[in-house]
């Protein structure tokens, strides 16, 4: 049995998959303190199971988004090297930044050696400061990361944790690698205390079974290895809820997830099983990073958005969520009242839904009934809208070869799948709105915590090979080696895929699945003076997201 | 928090499966590099700084600039279509006010392409910038554009287009034709009979360094847009002036082109030439999308800078300094005297075109009509040594009476010769190009 729990706004949802069946289901609300809250969720869920019975526990948490969010994190300093471009100074981040002198050009050529002088005096800064942790950062040391790995060993063990920013990302953005660095410095002790609690929790109810963390790539990592790379575990609710749509419905075409909850609407686009990534990384709070995540949007449209009428005309809902529905002792009326009202949904109490629609339909001279419909109508609208706006901008990203313009698909969904409490009454009006299938899968209520169970481990590399320089470096594992003149693409995929298998198993993944996916392949002949002195070869694996075996099965038997 | 100051648009478009030969300057590897600083800047995130996505020109779109013989898909390639697309783009963000500037950072450029295209000229097929004036003329209504041409090569196709376009202030500076391809582009040649000092020629000598570039740009460039009141500034932003350019001899640099471009001020910029594909373009590139956003450049330089730029030499200041007292004297102070013809007489002019990367010799006769209420109507009788003779008519835009009952005369005539193979018509009136043979 795998169990799959996912911790949302205001309640956590857990399943407990056995043989691809769900087995038992569970909603909590949320208590203050988040090891409670996953304490009486475990026990709520796990009533009546053998707790040897779990062979395998996916979790998908908050604590990281929130801590960034709260600003609760620890001191870390940040060590950074920039050389010439946009000013450094503009991405300091946390309590104590330093920018000191060194630079290395974009084909890995260090230009400017490190200062050790000016490395000792930031040291002795951070000291003053206080930090716990240190993030070391260099730009372009994705090429050739030697700078960083000096300054590591410069620091020596002073701080502890030291976040190196080749490690998180193979992409090239240096302010994206300042804040993910940042951010895994500032998180990895609040995280380690985390994991160690929960290792408890679990150990304690005699849950021993391998444990892993849900990722905003739709991927796992074991909680163990989660540690070194604490904020690659943040906002990974709305890739769970994917993931769930994939595992409960197999979204074959070109499927448009939506994931009606309670504040927000979420929606994602899935191409015959495989979703869509963001091109560069995740947004945390105010901190943009290169920490890879399925491309999604929310929009300020759920169940429980507050619903009024401004200037004594115009119906507005929401973004903002006051509580829940008056039906359900809410402040403020919502859409989930007005479906209530019409008779679409039976829990809650319809006199007070009623009496919220009455209040609407006073201020519009429309009885309750006309008001509750022209709330599902304009709530209708609004997704609508935002839906279009989504696929229109994902079919207006940039392209950068001739072959990606001329034959260059556009995306057009086929069908939608609809998940969260409302879906099977909103499932309708969309249908109606787009002509395509509106699907609402079984368990649609807790598709993330499916999604969550169902989700196998996901990693990735990047490998640069430049024969003229005669090196080759895979960032995210650390490589950095030397090759002949004669090296090619052939050579360079083994040796990428070697990275990517050895870096998969170390978070976690199956040793069978070596299935795995080009995100980038690129060649280029390097001419100087008339002459070709070499080759630029560029490659990108990963482990993409998808479902364990046992779970793979298009939705036919969950 | 960092923010653009001024809203940019960005139309990247490296054409990374691209080249005309796989050694040639303008191949595949051209904006890898730039394309990696770019990216490692982080320039993209930076609030106010937008990306968009090319999209191809449409033939029609070459048909208000050229005379493509023997036709469009012929002379302009799928990559050809999607630079001169990337322009549009660029344009519309623009005029559509979603930015306050935008460029065009795209290949293959386009300033060597004259009005009529047999072939490949100086790495350009289709010009580019004036596919872009001439569509935001129809589209958007605009009237008086200026192009200041900071390619290091003159801008000899565009000149050409624009040649007689009284409403096209057209400015080139570029090193002196005496010592670089194309080898035209001086200051005599300043417009034809109905646009005299419309066209302007800068020849810096080689070596011209970051302070020629800023003196001769304040000296000249700006007093003459500030006189010609254009609606819309574009740079046609070659970049190889740039000191580790490998196929030129100036001294400018990634500090010199941010700092023209914050002067300049252009609402679009195009990207033109450029082969120092590593040591310079990476940072030219970022240097001006800096400066069209207003943020602060003073950090931007090549890795090399310090150690591999020399100061422009005093026996070069001082070339400079006489060379704008001349200039400034012949367009400023005593601009040129409108062209001794009477109104309606027809003008003719010959010349020889030769197209490098496609070893074509073009011969060309032209007739102009001298207006002085229009453009003037005028007709093209070209042959080139791949054996295509053609007539092509071109009516400007706001033509006369007079001038379209010329054109129409001239059509005929041409229809009645047997010698031509392709007889063309471009009425800009009417936005219309009729292929009559
Ligand atoms: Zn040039
Ligand atoms: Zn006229």
């Amino acid at each position: 049995m795998i169990l799959g729990l996912d911790v949302g706004g205001t309640q956590t949802d857990a399943v407990v998959l056995e043989d691809g069946h769900v087995r038992a289901h569970t909603k909590t609300v949320n208590r203050p303190e988040l090891l409670e809250t996953l304490g009486q969720s475990l026990d709520k869920t796990l009533a009546g199971i053998e707790p040897d019975k779990i062979q395998r526990m996916v979790f998908s948490t908050t604590m990281a988004t929130n801590a960034v969010v709260m600003d609760n994190m620890d001191p870390a300093g940040m060590i950074v090297s920039a050389g010439p471009g946009m000013n450094p100074e503009w991405f300091s981040v946390g309590p104590s930044y330093h920018v000191v002198e060194g630079c290395m050009d974009h084909r890995g050529t260090e230009v400017m050696a490190l200062d050790k002088s000016q490395v000792k005096e930031a040291i002795r800064e951070m000291e003053k400061a206080g930090v716990n942790a240190c993030g070391i950062v260099c730009k372009f040391s994705v090429r050739n990361p030697h700078q960083e790995l000096q300054l590591e060993e410069w620091l020596g063990d002073q701080f502890g944790y030291k976040a190196l920013g080749h490690r998180f990302s193979g992409s090239l953005n240096f302010p994206r690698r300042i804040a993910t660095a940042y951010l895994n410095a500032a998180l990895h002790k609040l995280h380690t205390k985390f994991i160690s609690s929960l290792e408890t929790t679990l150990t304690e109810r005699g849950l021993n079974a391998p444990r892993y963390l849900m990722k905003p790539d739709g991927g796992t990592i074991r909680l163990d290895k989660s540690c070194e790379f604490p904020a690659q575990t943040a906002q990974s609710g709305p890739a769970a809820s994917v993931m769930g749509a994939l595992a409960l419905d197999g979204c074959k075409g070109v499927t448009l997830v939506l994931d009606i909850g309670g504040t927000t609407t979420d929606m994602a686009l899935v191409l015959d099983g495989l979703p869509l990534w963001v091109p560069n990384g995740i947004r945390i709070g105010e901190h943009r990073t290169s920490i890879r995540s399925l491309l999604t949007r929310s929009v300020g449209f759920g169940g429980d958005s507050e619903v009024k009428v401004d200037d004594g005309k115009k119906l507005s809902i929401g973004p903002i969520r006051r509580g829940e529905a008056m039906a359900f002792g809410g402040p403020m009326p919502t859409p989930t009242d007005a479906m209530i009202t019409l008779g679409l949904m039976e829990e809650g109490d319809k006199d007070l839904a009623r009496k919220a629609m009455e209040d609407i339909g006073a201020q519009l001279s429309l009885d309750a009934e006309k008001a509750a419909k022209i709330i599902l109508e304009e709530t209708t609208k609004g997704m609508t809208k935002a839906v279009i706006d989504f696929v229109k901008r994902i079919n207006s990203r940039p392209v950068y070869t001739i072959h990606e313009v001329i034959e260059g698909i556009k995306i057009d969904p086929d069908r939608i799948v609809v998940l969260g409490a409302p879906a099977p009454i909103v499932a309708p009006m969309l249908e109606k709105a787009f002509n395509i299938p509106c699907v609402v899968p079984p368990h649609y209520q807790v598709a993330n915590a499916v999604g969550a169970a169902a989700a196998k481990v996901t990693a990735e590399i990047s490998l640069q090979a430049d024969t003229q320089r005669g090196s080759m470096v895979i960032p995210e594992v650390g490589l950095e080696s030397a090759i002949a003149r004669d090296f090619t693409m052939a050579a360079a995929m083994e040796q990428a895929k070697e990275a990517l298998f050895s870096r998969g198993l170390a978070v976690g993944a199956d040793p069978g699945d070596q299935e795995f996916a080009v995100i980038e392949k690129e060649e280029f002949n390097m001419i100087r003076g008339g002459y070709r002195v070499g080759k630029n070869i560029r490659l990108k694996l990963a482990l993409v997201p998808g479902l364990i075996p046992d779970c793979n099965c298009g939705g036919q038997q969950l | 928090m960092i923010r653009a100051k001024r809203k940019t648009g960005l139309v990247f478009f490296p054409a990374f499966d691209w080249a005309i030969s796989p050694t040639h300057p303008e191949r595949e590897e051209r904006l890898l590099y730039t394309q990696d600083q770019v990216m490692e800047e982080g320039l993209l995130d930076v609030p106010g700084i937008r990306e968009y996505r090319v999209r191809p020109a449409k033939y029609s779109d070459l048909q208000r600039v050229h005379f493509c013989v023997p036709d469009e898909p012929s002379m302009a390639t799928e990559s050809h279509l999607i630079s001169a697309g990337g322009c549009l783009v660029a344009a519309d963000a623009v005029m559509k006010k979603e930015v306050e500037s935008a460029f065009a950072l795209v290949r293959p450029p386009g300033h060597h392409a004259m009005k009529v295209v047999h072939g490949n000229r100086g790495f350009c097929n289709i010009n580019i910038e004036a596919v872009m004036v001439e569509y935001i003329r129809d589209v958007y209504g605009v009237k008086k554009i200026a192009i200041v041409d900071t390619d290091c090569h003159h801008g000899d196709g565009t000149q050409d287009v624009y040649w007689h376009d009284p409403n096209v202030l057209f400015i080139s500076m570029h090193q002196d034709g005496r010592t670089l391809y194309p080898g035209s582009g001086f200051a005599e040649e300043n417009g034809g009979a109905n646009a005299r000092g419309t066209t302007i020629n800068i020849p810096l000598p080689p070596r011209t360094g970051e302070k020629g570039f800023l003196y001769a740009l304040e000296e000249l460039v700006m007093p003459l847009l500030e006189k010609f009141e254009p609606e819309l500034v574009i740079n046609s932003a070659g970049q190889d002036n740039h000191f580790d350019d490998p196929i030129t001899h100036m001294n400018f640099s990634a500090k010199g082109y941010a700092e023209l471009n914050a002067r300049l001020k252009p609402d679009l910029a195009v990207l033109e030439g450029g082969y120092s594909v590593e040591k310079a373009l990476p940072y030219v590139n970022v240097g001006i999308i800096m400066a069209m956003a207003g943020m602060d450049t003073s950090t931007v330089k090549e890795p090399g800078y310090d150690k591999h730029y020399a100061p422009q030499a005093p026996d070069i200041t001082d070339y400079i300094t006489n060379l704008m007292g001349t200039l400034k004297d012949q367009f400023l102070i005593n601009p040129p005297a409108p062209h001794p013809a009477k109104n309606g007489e027809i003008i003719t002019t010959s010349k020889r075109i030769f197209y490098d990367t496609d070893m074509i010799n073009e011969n060309q006769d032209e007739r102009l009509v001298r207006c002085r209420d229009c453009a003037g109507a005028l007709a093209i009788d070209s042959h080139s040594s791949k054996g295509n003779k053609m007539m092509g008519v071109h009516i400007p835009k706001d033509a006369c009476p007079m001038c379209q009952k010329m054109a129409e005369k001239w059509v005929n005539e041409a229809l009645d010769n047997k010698k031509f193979h392709h007889i063309f018509l471009q009425d800009r009136t009417k936005c219309t190009y009729e292929v009559l043979r």
